[in-house]
């Protein structure tokens, strides 16, 4: 009943008046000479944890760092992509646990990280979800401007995962690093191909407590970002 | 009508509160000033965002109308509210038709200007606040008391007393440890619940996408875990592109809480899609009115609609920063509660608002759209005095003295006369800046009289005249 209402005031405000245009160019915004360095400074500002990746050993040691941080066997993702996208050497992960799709525990030591994998989590209650300890995830881009990064869901992605372990890890490629918020907005089509994306930058924090600065209220309390070629 | 006196009364006379609104509010304005002054084409972008604005709000209806085309494509479904009453009997069908006895909510302003939370309680529906500040103005039974800070009245004591008391955490002055519990608590609703209201900060018309902003991850939970999402918006908040975003996101972020971006910007595109692992199976939007359209007629107060709810322009305002937010007794506070209040409602229902500011222009200074608030407040003022003129008439006292006025200042001989005999007086009465003769000697109390210069302008013309 609301709609024509609504929509007949408008019109009739608006039927004589000669609209305000809107502005035809955004303003500036900032650029770098090194946007993986200007990334990285933004996201320790914020109590983020920034790791090379960009080569397999880099990867396997970034994981380990991880694993000893959380004191944690286990790293649980949900697409299968991640491995390709990010040049994640095989040996570094349980081929068959994506084929087997359910959750594999681990008790590797700690020096010879092996990932075990979920890959259908969906099969899995939230209750469960929410006791993994480390969750890891591809974003779909970055931007140098503030260290952030984009999480997305896709087919065989959800929501979930990434918002719900104390700890996340995002791999993100260099290629896929935009400079700033503006070329993000005007480059990316939102909601082309996700039902969600989510902008993240740094662990979920509050200060609503006398302005106060807590890390991890709600999502995760460690934020690491893991840069791939 | 809200009477806001008593309270402010009442919030001067409050030495804790003072002591909490002391503490916290030092704690932004250093940050804020920083986090501007990094920025160098700052007053383009307010420029920017404020032409973007403008652009919009006068073209609302078509806008909306590209939003809800383009939520529907996705799968979502789109509900138009003309006032609050409607917007909720809306929910609660909803929740009814499903079966829902939990709600989680995340930050909402426009969901405390329809009182949402009680509604849902009337109705049988748990409403749980999930924003920290909102959970620990819920837990106390109390309204939030600054837009983007609603817990900012209270001390970590208090807060501690209060997760004491209601929810049997051992008395803690470690904000870790008070802001764990929470954690630890509302985790297990947002497990359990069914269905999730967010407000919004941002529709995107050209892509359909709803912006939710936040740092706490407690939108985040509350579009990802339930089954149902419902998003609430005022109409004002499309916004024609998102290549605009950057603009918005960047002004609002450093203004609300001096950081570059805030931790999460949720960019929702309706329903959980074929493949995804997970996310809500039916998203509503619902674009409520609530006395927007009636703003917008007006072509000069229509900006109020401009605002972002930084509340930035609350924290800058002496008044707000010595009564704090409960005083003024309505859902937004400060600079932009005393002109959004009576218009929202009418003039007659909030009269005091328009009142409640020294006019001093820090909150337009400030504001990252620069809304005209001392101006606005001037037009609210008028209209408030030409309704009491209206209902009451002009008191005797004061139509005599605009006639008395009125005949001296028309003729140079009555003015020169009436400045004379208006000196004459001021000698004979004024001892050392006070006036000792009742009732002038209340005014000069607390203020000094100046003294009088030992000749008038026009004295001083004539000599230099009689000079050259």
């Amino acid at each position: 009943m609301s709609r024509p209402i609504i929509l007949e005031k408008l019109r009739r405000l608006h039927q004589a008046e000669e609209a305000p245009s809107l502005p035809s160019r955004v303003p500036d915004f900032p650029r770098y000479p090194d946007p993986v360095e200007q990334f990285k400074i933004e996201l320790e500002r914020v109590s983020g944890v920034f790791l090379d990746g960009r080569n397999p050993e880099l990867v396997r040691q970034a994981l380990e760092r991880v694993l000893n941080d959380a004191k944690a066997g286990e790293i649980y993702w949900e697409s299968e992509d991640l491995f390709a996208r990010h040049g994640i050497p095989s040996q570094l992960r349980d081929p068959e646990a994506f084929r087997r799709g359910q959750l594999v525990s681990s008790s590797h030591p700690l020096r010879q990280v092996r990932l075990p994998l979920t890959l259908n989590s969906h099969q899995y209650s939230r209750q469960t979800l929410a006791e993994l300890t480390v969750s890891a995830s591809s974003a779909a881009c970055g931007i140098a401007e503030t260290g952030t990064i984009l999480e997305s869901t896709a087919p065989g992605v959800g929501r979930l995962l990434p918002v719900l372990a104390p700890i996340h890890v995002a791999f993100l490629r260099r290629q896929d690093l935009f400079m700033n918020a503006a070329d993000f907005f005007s480059r990316v089509s939102l909601g082309d191909r996700a039902s969600y994306q989510v902008l993240v930058t740094g662990p979920s924090r509050t200060a609503d407590i006398e302005k106060t600065l807590v890390l991890g209220v709600h999502g995760p309390q460690k934020h690491y970002v893991i840069l791939t070629n | 009508m809200i009477e806001i006196r008593p309270q402010i009364r009442s919030a001067l006379a409050d030495s804790q509160l003072q002591k909490n609104l002391r503490l916290t509010l030092s704690k932004t304005a250093a940050g804020r000033r920083q986090a501007i002054a990094e920025v160098a084409n700052w007053e383009e972008l307010r420029q920017h965002a404020r032409q973007v604005k403008a652009h919009t709000i006068s073209r609302l209806g078509e806008y909306l109308e590209l939003l809800e085309k383009n939520v529907i494509a996705q799968g979502g479904n789109v509900v138009w509210a003309e006032t609050g009453p409607d917007a909720l009997d809306f929910i609660f069908q909803l929740a009814l038709e499903k079966g829902i006895r939990k709600v989680v909510k995340s930050k909402s302003m426009l969901g405390e200007e329809i009182r949402l939370n009680e509604e849902l309680e009337r109705n049988g529906i748990e409403p749980i606040e999930t924003d920290l500040g909102e959970y620990i103005v819920q837990l106390g039974h109390e309204h939030p008391s600054h837009i983007v800070f609603p817990a900012l009245h209270k001390s970590k004591e208090q807060v501690s007393a209060l997760f004491a008391d209601k929810l049997g955490m051992p008395p803690t002055d470690d904000c870790e440890k008070i802001t764990a519990t929470a954690r630890k608590v509302l985790r297990r609703h947002f497990l359990s619940a069914r269905m999730g209201i967010t407000g919004v900060n941002f529709g995107v018309a050209e892509t359909g996408t709803i912006v939710v902003v936040e740092n706490e991850g407690n939108a985040r939970l509350s579009v990802s875990v339930p089954e149902i999402h419902v998003a609430i918006m005022g109409l004002e908040k499309v916004i024609p592109r998102a290549e605009d975003l950057g603009v918005f996101l960047k002004l609002l972020t450093r203004n609300a809480t001096a950081q570059k971006i805030s931790t999460y910007v949720n960019l929702i595109n309706g329903k959980r899609r074929p493949g995804e692992l997970d996310g809500p199976s039916e998203f509503y939007l619902v674009l409520l009115d609530n006395g927007r359209t009636r703003i917008l007629a007006d072509e000069f107060l229509r900006q109020t609609l401009y605002c972002i709810r930084c509340g930035a322009c609350l924290d800058v305002c002496p008044v707000y920063q010595t009564i704090g937010g409960h005083a003024y007794h309505s859902t937004y506070q400060g600079p932009i509660g005393a002109i959004l209040t009576p218009q929202l409602l009418s003039a007659e229902d909030a009269p005091e608002h328009p009142f409640a500011s020294s006019l001093c222009g820090a909150c337009q200074e400030i504001c990252p759209v620069k809304i005209e608030i001392p101006h606005i407040l001037l037009k609210l003022r008028e209209k408030v005095q030409d309704q009491k003129s209206a209902r009451a008439g002009r008191l005797p006292l004061e139509r005599w003295g605009l006639q008395a006025w009125s005949w001296i200042m028309t003729s140079p001989g009555r003015y020169a006369t009436t400045n004379r005999l208006a000196r004459g007086f001021a000698k004979m009465f004024a001892r050392k800046g006070r006036n000792p003769v009742p009732p002038l000697s209340y005014w000069t109390k607390s203020r000094e009289l100046p003294v009088l210069a030992p000749k008038t302008f026009r004295e001083l013309f004539e000599e230099e005249e009689r000079k050259s």
